[in-house]
């Protein structure tokens, strides 16, 4: 490459880096120890936003059960909580909120918002998947392709790269959907739940996912065929998994089990990361906020962050918190 | 589990002794001889407000009222300043408890709509549009959620999302209420009841019912609560041997499980049928109840059954589990439900499986006891089941955390190898009449790989025969326990909740004098057999009768029975097959919804006919309709 030829190409590189995205980082967190439903609630629980001081603003309602937080990408205003009652609806930025379902569907376990449709919403249900094309006024089932017994689904994920292009991480595999949840099918079978199943925010057509009893699984298609991670262990269930927005090669996962799991090679080999979390491990979620911090919440403890990926922890915020999920994503304009 | 709070917050406010003395420290309880219609409205009325009453006496001059005790003070029409004020300051401070925040301010509002100061009722309104409720994950959460979500979208009609929690309108919100409410009475009237005869529970069902029966302006709706709490009533009645709710349950607790009385459902027996003391403190919840129990009129058929039992009777009942997620074929598994019942002892069941992931009791046989407060008259064993993969099926959890939680949230023995609460999928349940086999194939690799059978401490005679059966007595009913396997025994210790300040639950283990049939082979079985003492001229005949009949058993490869009962009815039964009588396959998929001399009703009916001799009543949920009957 001529001289100036590679200036002018670092030059582009080091204007690129400059214009990366920011993004926003959230979780939903219950910070309630010992809670039982119908018990009292003596703290705030939900959505938290990390702020750029590096705190975290509670934002919303007081639920001990959020699982999980969807934003419409044209106006963060617009957002959507799955909660045990549903799903929940705020068009004022938390101001208001309206549950969105009836008494047929309950328990979210994960909301996606279509970024190529953003009146699209997916809904991961104990039974099922909902969708509503109307910014969560009216949801409605749409399974065909999905097993009557089977469908139970933990995680939603929608392709940025395609509307209406959808996993869902299912008790019985991992099912995709290419026309908006009209039609459904299994591109993984397992056993048991699959947990998670992420996209990457570098290569559109690389996914993880991982399960309960079948280990990490990877594809490089765009979640159409999955090869297992090897270096994974299968034999207890892993809770999450995640990228890091500063690092194409970096994953994570989470376990109760076996604490937090990291590669830094893009999944060609693993490292178990517990040094310095509380014996026991219990984690329940990790998270990769936009400086490329690692966060590991602890059961029954606290929210644990690391700056090595992992290599030693300290204490974060939120004693006594379960963090049920991270989300980082592209800010906007509102 | 969330009643113990209750218990716990209306054990301080009975602190103060009540000027009369309470039932539940009193004698045992006699019906009433005279059984005029205005002899037992009178006594069910002073039971309802010997509840109210001792509520009220325990208000201490200068400390806060109890939202119990505002509430008593709202039944009687008491210093309604007072109370408002009150009201002003409870809704000051954060809200918690979901619809068990809902149910109580909502018999608040209505008792207080004509009594308490604008301000108070403006406090109220706003308490409904700024907290946000849980919706719960069960079927009793649900009844009373959209109970009250129903009642309070009435009391404030025509009102717009803005000013509601989950901002939907009044009109949305009544819709879905009343959606789920039909839709719930439509699954427990065609396929049977969920939380199946619980021993605490029946107080979510039953007082959302009352309030919609005594509150629900539509009066379609009045109707679908004066009928659905006559269902559950006259359910209860038939299950309780004077006034004692019986197994098998869909819910109970480490306590109640051995003390069949010791729950909420006595609360129940008292009031509706005056047949057993109500248990400490009204079972926490009882005031609920009594604030708008004025509001309904017990058939009298449904007390009969209860209180008058001529003889021993069947009575076969289908129920159903609680709702699976997944890792199951069915969303709801039929529980086909088996009782027998005589005066001096009965006999109850379900197939085995899986009801409820936590607090099911299968079987057992429970004998009468003239007072049943601190006795464990009951027998049976189960297998200790402890599983993640059970809990996400019943669940939305992630493993390992919800096992680790159990404890703290209430559930102490759930993990706990000697437990004597729970179902498991390892357990097949056959009776007959008055004997019980229960087959146990546990497989390799399963947490506590054995079984548990329960002796009580109010057992005598306990007596190890060299034939293989354990006999005994229980009141005036003799038992004979046959353990398929090898056994040891251990000392059983009881659970005694604790003092708590940081939240969750904490209990001690103590000695209460029980014993534990300990048999640590996965290939396993008890069979059961009771009688009357009055049937046999000594216990050593009882004895020699067990011994002389007829039974062959095998443990490998399959677990499997062939007998001859007390009866004389020959049973065979292998685990994962049909249970044999007399040559004739059982066949559950027959089971009806109720079917005995009490209540009747078919699958798919919504119509249940409940009979006491000359008596009859049928309930019509697909006309609403209450049909009474009197023969001459």
């Amino acid at each position: 490459m001529p001289a100036k030829t590679l200036l002018l190409a670092l030059l582009l590189a080091g204007t690129a880096q400059a214009a990366a995205p920011a993004y926003d980082f959230f979780i939903c967190a219950n910070i309630n120890r010992n809670y039982v439903i119908g018990s009292k609630i003596t703290t705030l629980n939900g959505v938290y936003q990390r702020t750029d001081a590096g705190e975290w603003r509670h934002i919303g309602y007081n639920d001990t059960g959020i699982t999980a937080v969807a934003f419409d990408p044209r106006n963060h205003n617009v957002s959507y909580t799955t909660a045990m009652n549903g799903l929940w609806r705020t068009l004022d930025g938390g101001q208001h909120w309206r549950m969105c379902n009836s008494w047929d569907m309950t328990e979210g376990r994960d909301v996606a918002v279509d970024p190529n449709a953003p009146d699209h919403v997916y809904v991961a249900l104990t039974d099922g998947v909902a969708v509503s094309t109307d910014r969560g006024q009216t949801l409605v089932r749409r399974e065909n392709g999905l097993p009557a017994r089977g469908k139970y689904t933990q995680a939603i994920k929608v392709d940025r790269t395609r509307a209406g292009r959808v996993l869902a991480a299912c008790e019985i595999g991992i099912y995709l959907t290419e026309d908006g949840a009209q039609n459904w099918r299994q591109v993984l079978p397992t056993k048991e739940t699959v947990n998670d199943v992420q996209q990457s925010p570098h290569d559109p057509k690389l996914w993880l996912a991982i399960t309960q009893s079948a280990g990490a699984w990877i594809s490089r298609d765009g979640g159409v065929t999955w090869s297992n991670l090897p270096g994974v262990p299968a034999d207890r269930a892993l809770y999450n998994v995640t990228f890091d927005v500063t690092n194409p090669q970096r994953f994570a996962i989470g376990s109760w089990a076996k604490g937090v799991l990291t590669s830094e090679d893009g999944g060609k080999t693993w490292q178990t990361r517990n040094a310095g979390l509380p014996e026991g491990h219990c984690v329940w979620r990790v998270g990769v906020d936009p400086a490329g911090r690692l966060y590991a919440s602890v059961v029954k403890e606290t929210l644990y962050v690391s700056d090595d990926f992992g290599r030693t922890w300290k204490k974060d915020a939120l004693e006594g918190s379960l963090v049920n999920s991270f989300l980082i994503l592209p800010r906007a304009a509102k | 589990m969330k009643m113990i709070l209750a218990c716990l917050a209306l054990a301080t406010a009975f602190s103060t002794p009540a000027a009369a003395q309470p039932s539940f420290t009193g004698p045992v309880p006699t019906p009433p001889a005279d059984t005029r219609a205005d002899t037992l409205r009178r006594a069910y009325l002073a039971r309802v407000n010997e509840v109210i009453d001792t509520t009220l006496a325990a208000v201490a001059p200068g400390q806060p009222l109890s939202r119990e005790q505002l509430l008593a003070k709202l039944v009687r029409h008491q210093d309604a300043a007072q109370v408002s004020q009150r009201v002003l300051e409870l809704l000051r401070e954060p809200q918690s408890g979901d619809m068990f925040w809902m149910f109580p301010w909502t018999a608040i509002a209505y008792l207080g709509r004509d009594q308490l100061s604008p301000a108070a009722r403006a406090a109220i309104r706003e308490a409904w549009r700024t907290y946000f409720p849980l919706r719960g994950d069960t079927e009793n959460h649900w009844a009373m959620y959209y109970s009250s979500l129903y009642l309070m979208a009435e009391l404030y009609p025509d009102e717009p999302g803005e000013t509601w929690f989950n901002g939907k309108s009044s009109a949305e919100n009544l819709a879905e209420a009343r959606g789920y409410l039909i839709h719930w009475l439509d699954l427990s009237t065609t396929i049977g009841q969920g939380e199946f005869n619980p021993t605490h529970y029946i107080g979510e069902y039953a007082i959302p019912m009352l309030y919609l029966a005594a509150w629900a302006k539509d009066p379609a709706m009045r109707q679908r609560g004066q009928m659905k709490l006559d269902w559950l009533m006259a359910d209860l009645a038939a299950s309780t041997l004077h006034g004692v709710l019986l197994g098998p349950n869909a819910r109970t607790d480490d306590t109640s499980v051995i003390e069949h009385w010791n729950g909420l459902v006595s609360y129940f027996s008292w009031t509706m049928f005056g047949n057993t003391p109500p248990p400490a403190n009204y079972g926490g919840w009882g005031v609920y109840f009594a604030l708008a129990a004025e509001n309904y009129q017990l058939p009298e058929v449904i007390r009969r059954i209860a209180v008058d039992r001529a003889g021993d009777y069947v009575q076969r009942d289908l129920k159903r589990s609680r709702q699976r997620w997944r890792y199951s074929d069915v969303a709801m598994a039929p529980i086909c439900k088996t009782s027998y019942r005589r005066r001096d002892y009965a006999v109850g069941s379900y197939q085995g499986g899986l009801a409820d992931p936590i607090q099911t009791h299968v079987w057992d046989v429970t004998w009468a006891v003239p007072d049943p407060r601190g006795v464990h008259n009951t027998m049976f064993s189960v297998h200790p089941l402890s599983s993640d993969q059970v809990m996400q099926t019943y669940f939305t959890e992630l493993p390992d955390a919800m096992i680790d939680g159990l404890a703290s949230a209430g559930k102490p023995s759930y993990d706990v190898p000697d437990k004597l609460l729970g179902c498991s999928p390892f357990e097949q349940v056959f009776q007959d009449l008055d004997t019980v086999i229960a087959l146990y194939d546990i497989p390799a690799g399963t947490r506590f790989p054995h079984i548990n059978g329960f002796f009580s401490r109010d057992l005598v005679n306990v007596t190890e025969d060299p034939s293989g059966w354990i006999f005994a007595r229980g009141g005036n009913t003799y038992l004979a326990y046959r353990p398929l396997a090898g056994y040891e025994w251990q000392q059983r210790l009881g659970y005694r909740h604790l003092p708590s300040t940081g939240g969750g639950y904490k209990w001690e283990r103590v000695d209460q004098g029980d014993k534990l049939l300990y048999s640590p082979h996965r290939q396993n079985g008890t069979i059961v057999q009771a009688a009357s003492a009055s049937e046999f001229k000594s216990f050593a005949d009882f004895q020699a009768a067990i011994n002389a009949l007829p039974l062959t058993f095998q443990l490998s490869p399959t677990p499997a029975v062939k007998m001859t009962t007390l009866r004389g009815r020959r049973v065979a039964f292998t685990y994962g097959q049909a249970p044999v009588v007399d040559g004739a396959p059982l066949d559950y998929t027959r089971w009806k919804l109720f079917e005995g001399p009490h209540l009747n009703a078919e699958k798919g009916s919504r119509q249940l006919t409940i009979t006491h001799d000359r008596l009859t009543r049928v309930l019509d949920f697909n006309t609403l309709t209450i049909t009474d009957q009197v023969n001459e």
